[in-house]
């Protein structure tokens, strides 16, 4: 069995009284791609937020590479591409001094040939002068993937990717993150759930901080009937628990 | 070394939008006008104050500086940048004083364009450039420790017009504090107050032609422990989330 | 309802355990650092640790684990770390900032070395041996006054390697010591000497005047205080000379006080009383100053004075032309005939008229030529500081031909057109001169001349005006100075009698005095006016709007 890329054991947050993530582990492997699902408030956000580095964990931990992500932070988080939620930029920057910014500050070496390079993978080479507040949101959303990707970083981390952008660019992000799984490890946040079904090799379903289900999205549905869908699964836990909870 | 990143980013920033330049334009057309009001005063009466135009900025710092440093932190979280910085292998004190350089560098730079004063002042007498040079080391000492208690209140408040607000409030009063002889009667206690204030360190020495190491280590700790302090409150950010 | 309680004790607990946390790391870097300050544990030093070990314990029992967790190194909470770490940086930056103000290190950047201690200072603190203080009362009102006046007051002390120290005291907080000083207004300086005990010895204390320049004031207090008590100057009040204390135009006593504010101890002697009873001039006498008797002496005081120079004695002879009968040191009289014999000088009967170089009348003489290799003359360049003698006398040196052991030479001297008007009656009734070929004396005429006698020591300064120090011609009412080279011609002549060799006087620098007015045309205004206010603020402005709309295109 390889070695686990990002190992999470009983990671739990906690914000004041309320437990955002509560006790959850799990491991991905290299070439794996795993997707998080669950509706809004879940606690996906924050999971990934605490495996990038940044938010401390409440309780238990986590491991990226083989770094701990709390006792050594700095080469954990060097491991990490990471594409927030909502796109992070700097709009009076241009596309290539964005790109350049970050690769320099994750410590590359030949950071211009490589933001050159990123920049080219996800097809914003025409616009790489260009003002980031001149940006569409679907090109945001690449120069968000061009960051992540821009130090060749074994994990990636990506909370919900394909929001808000048109169907085809969708279909667009789902193939590079399938191309993208081939030799990384790369966690993804979704509450779509064809899309998981048909980029991620293990889905987790994590459900008011807690994992209600994970296993290869097949397993999940044939567990519950052969012909169920992904929705069918996910309604039927999420329902079920609700129905507990009140 | 990230903060050499930071810092390019940073002065890149100030350099590439109009916002500088309006605040250097209007420290520009403050000083020039006092210092021509000053010219005409000394007219063939007193020689030339080679302290004028640093002395106009230590009060000029109380407000400038923190518009300089109110969008630092608020900009960055405000655009979701801070997730990102704090996810790069980086430190928060590489961080912070990347930006501080950033900052001062821009500062540096309009000490610099001040300079036009003194050569149009060599120009027409023979003022004391020793006097001179020792202001100028002065305030800017001064400026880079305004700008670092300017970057504390940006980082405690997501708010630019509040961290703006309450760095010029803290700014004054440190400003001010020399002055406490006259609300204390008590000489200890005022002379504490005097100790921490920024006049105090600049108006008696610097900007009278002598250069005292204590005030460079003022000056220089203010930076030190204004930039830490920015540095724990923005790890504490992520501990309260 | 219970759950919100127990959480709400929690949250105190939480707070207490920050209290005592801060409390405890800010009382420790505190009592540290004063202890490293002071170098012995005061009282503040002890209330800090004890506030300091208080904190810690209130932190150890409101929050235990906490505690526990920080020693045995397990993760802290986060805010624990940022409150230790936080205060002690600031507490070595403190340190840090104490030691380099103890340490004084600073750096005179101005061109008139306005912060550097001149070399007549350093002249004056090379003599220095036993330890001083500068004693400032400053109140908090006065506080950055004290901060100017320190820069200048530390110098001495880095200096002088502590010799000179510093102290501050505030009038308001402790008026009783104010009162002991006879502090008069805030901002008083104090000068005294030290005693081994460490304590101020208050019989020494002198009052610094000042002057606004800092480095002058004190420099002169100290030179002062370096002279007091060790000499003695005796002013004459038994031949009819006007007191000592007269505060007139025509009195002295300007000069007297002068005297005594230089350190100095200024006391009268009655020289006829002593003669009469048959005593002498006290030993401790440096120099006696005759200022304008008008009598002459009888032989038993000349043999009072004779005995006197003998044992090294030091006189200064202020005589007038007088229209009276005997008057002091008349030309035929046995004390100048006595001064002529043994020491080579002598008062002649004749008023110096001089048409070359003179005040308002040609009898109001001006210093025309000085010999500055005398001590008495160097500093009296008739260009700069010229004397001014209100009807002269003419003095009488024997340059060639000295009675033995006896050196002597002028002082002053006038033009070559000056004559001595011999004929002092009708100058005196009707006050008219005028040159008589063969009668009056032939120009250029001596002034002021000294004697000394190079086996007993003795020294004489003869001055042929008897009121040139009078309080009219040296200070008017408002105390400015009038004729500031008859102050100095009194003083060199003091000093140069009772040897004190060194500058008592002290020459100020002046702020700006190298540094040129501004002068600038109209036009030139015009331009520096249009490139500063309205050409540098605009092309920054249109600079950055020109970058910012290029690229925002992008
Ligand atoms: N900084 C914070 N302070 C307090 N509560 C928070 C904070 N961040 C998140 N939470 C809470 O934690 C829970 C999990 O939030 P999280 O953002 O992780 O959900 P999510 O699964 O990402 O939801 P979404 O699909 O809407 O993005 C939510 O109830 C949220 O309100
Ligand atoms: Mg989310």
């Amino acid at each position: 069995m390889t070695k686990a890329m990002i190992e999470v054991t009983r990671l739990t947050k906690r914000f004041g009284d309320r437990i955002a993530v509560d006790h959850v582990s799990f491991l991905a492997k290299p070439g794996e791609v795993v997707g998080l699902l669950g509706p809004n408030g879940a606690g996906k956000t924050t999971t990934m937020r605490m495996l990038t580095g940044f938010l401390p964990p409440s309780e238990g931990g986590a491991k990226i590479a083989g770094h701990d992500i709390a006792a050594d932070s700095l080469n954990a988080r060097r491991n990490v591409g990471y594409l927030p939620e909502r796109v992070p930029v700097y709009p009076d920057m241009t596309v290539r001094e964005y790109v350049f910014f970050w690769a320099r500050l994750r410590g590359q070496r030949d950071a211009r040939a490589r933001a050159d390079a990123v920049i080219a993978q996800v097809n914003l080479s025409e616009r790489r002068d260009t003002l980031i507040r001149n940006l569409s949101k679907g090109m945001r959303q690449r120069l968000g993937f061009a960051q992540a990707l821009v130090h060749d970083p074994p994990v990636l981390i990506l909370d919900e990717p394909t929001i808000g952008i048109d169907p085809r660019q969708v279909i667009e992000v789902r193939d590079t993150v399938r191309e993208l799984g081939r030799t990384k490890t790369v966690l993804f946040s979704t509450h779509i759930l064809s899309e998981a079904e048909h980029t991620c090799d293990r889905v987790i379903i994590l459900h008011q901080g807690r994992i209600v289900a994970q296993g290869q999205p097949s397993d999940l549905k044939r567990k519950l009937r052969p012909d169920a869908t992904l929705e069918e699964v996910f309604l039927s836990i999420v329902g079920a628990e609700r129905g507990a909870d009140k | 070394m990230t903060s050499w990143i930071v810092f390019r980013r940073e002065i890149a920033q100030f350099l590439t939008t109009p916002f500088a330049y309006v605040i250097g334009a209007a420290v520009l057309l403050l000083t020039g006008i006092l210092f021509n009001r000053d010219l005409n005063i000394s007219f063939s009466t007193k020689p030339a104050d080679p302290a004028l135009v640093p002395g106009i900025l230590s009060f000029a710092m109380v407000f400038f500086a923190p518009l300089l440093t109110m969008r630092m932190f608020a900009e960055e979280q405000r655009e979701g940048t801070m997730e990102l910085l704090l996810t790069a292998p980086v430190r928060e004190l590489s961080i912070v004083l990347g930006k501080f350089l950033g900052a001062w560098a821009y500062f540096t730079l309009l000490l610099l364009l001040t300079g036009v004063y003194q050569v149009i002042l060599l120009s027409i007498t023979a003022p004391d450039l020793g006097h001179a040079l020792s202001a100028y080391i002065g305030i800017w000492l001064y400026g880079g420790a305004t700008l670092t208690v300017g970057m504390v209140f940006s980082a405690l408040t997501e708010n630019q017009i509040v961290a703006a607000f309450l760095g010029m409030v803290a700014l004054m009063l440190l400003w001010l504090a020399d002055q406490a002889g006259q609300l204390f009667s008590n000489i200890d206690v005022a002379i504490i107050f005097r100790t921490m204030s920024l006049q105090g360190h600049f108006s008696t020495s610097f900007a009278s032609g002598l250069m005292r190491a204590e005030d460079v280590a003022f000056f220089a700790g203010i930076i030190a422990v204004m930039l830490f302090i920015t540095a724990q409150i923005l790890e504490s950010q992520r501990w309260h989330g | 309802m219970k759950r919100t309680d127990s959480a709400s004790i929690i949250i105190r607990r939480r707070a207490l355990g920050v209290l005592g946390n801060i409390l405890g790391v800010a009382g420790v870097v505190i009592g540290v650092i004063g202890l490293i300050w002071t170098g012995a544990p005061g009282s503040t030093v002890i209330a800090a640790f004890v506030v300091g070990i208080g904190g810690i314990l209130l932190w150890a029992v409101a929050t235990p684990q906490e505690f526990a967790g920080f020693f045995s190194g397990r993760q802290v909470r986060f805010g624990t770390m940022a409150i230790i770490s936080t205060i002690l940086l600031i507490g070595i930056v403190a340190l840090v900032y104490l030691q380099l103000l103890r340490a004084a290190w600073t750096f005179d950047a101005t061109q008139a070395t306005r912060y550097t201690l001149s070399p007549e200072t350093e002249r004056v603190l090379s003599r220095l041996s036993s330890p001083m203080r500068i004693i400032g009362f400053y109140s908090s009102r006065a506080l950055t006054t004290r901060e100017i006046d320190d820069q200048f007051f530390r110098l001495y002390e880095t200096a002088t390697n502590g010799l000179i120290s510093r102290e501050y005291i505030d009038p308001d907080e402790q008026p009783a010591i104010a009162r002991r000083y006879g502090v008069q207004y805030d901002g008083q300086v104090f000068l005294a000497n030290v005693r081994d005990d460490g304590t101020v010895d208050l019989a020494t204390l002198a009052r610094v005047p000042r002057g606004g320049a800092q480095e002058r004031d004190i420099t002169e207090a100290i030179a002062r205080q370096l002279i007091a008590g060790r000499l003695t100057i005796y002013f004459d009040i038994g031949l009819g000379e006007r007191g000592p204390l007269d505060a007139t135009q025509e009195g002295v006593s300007a000069v007297f006080s002068g005297v005594q504010e230089s350190g100095i101890n200024a006391r009268t002697l009655d020289l006829a009383q002593i003669a009469a009873q048959g005593g002498e001039i006290p030993a401790d006498a440096s120099a006696v100053l005759f200022i304008r008797p008008l009598r002459d002496l009888t032989d038993n005081e000349i043999q009072t004075v004779a005995r006197y120079l003998e044992a090294g004695g030091a006189l200064l002879l202020l005589t007038d032309v007088l229209f009276s009968e005997q008057p002091f040191l008349s030309e035929r009289g046995a004390f100048n005939q006595f001064l002529l014999e043994n020491y080579g000088i002598g008062a002649l009967d004749a008023a110096v008229v001089d048409p070359g170089l003179s005040a308002q009348t040609l009898l109001d003489v001006i210093s025309a030529y000085v010999f500055a290799e005398s001590d008495i003359a160097a500093r009296l360049d008739p260009a700069v500081n010229p004397t001014l003698f209100s009807v002269a006398r003419a003095v009488d040196v024997k340059l060639s031909e000295t009675p033995p052991n006896i050196a002597t030479g002028r002082v002053i001297f006038t033009t070559e057109q000056a004559y001595g008007e011999t004929n002092l009656t009708l100058l005196g009734e009707t006050n008219t001169y005028q040159y008589d070929e063969g009668v009056d004396l032939p120009g250029p005429l001596t002034t002021a001349a000294w004697s000394t006698n190079i086996q007993t020591g003795a020294k004489i300064v003869l001055i042929g005006d008897g009121d040139f120090v009078a309080n009219g011609r040296i200070v008017t009412t408002d105390g400015a100075v009038t004729v500031p080279g008859n102050g100095i011609l009194f003083t060199d002549s003091v000093v140069w009698l009772t040897e004190l060799s060194e500058e008592i006087d002290f020459q100020p620098q002046m702020y700006g005095q190298a540094l040129p007015l501004i002068f600038v045309s109209q036009q030139q205004m015009d331009i520096i006016a249009f490139i500063t206010v309205i050409f540098m603020p605009a092309a920054v402005l249109l600079i950055g709007i020109g970058i910012w709309m290029r690229r925002s295109r992008r």
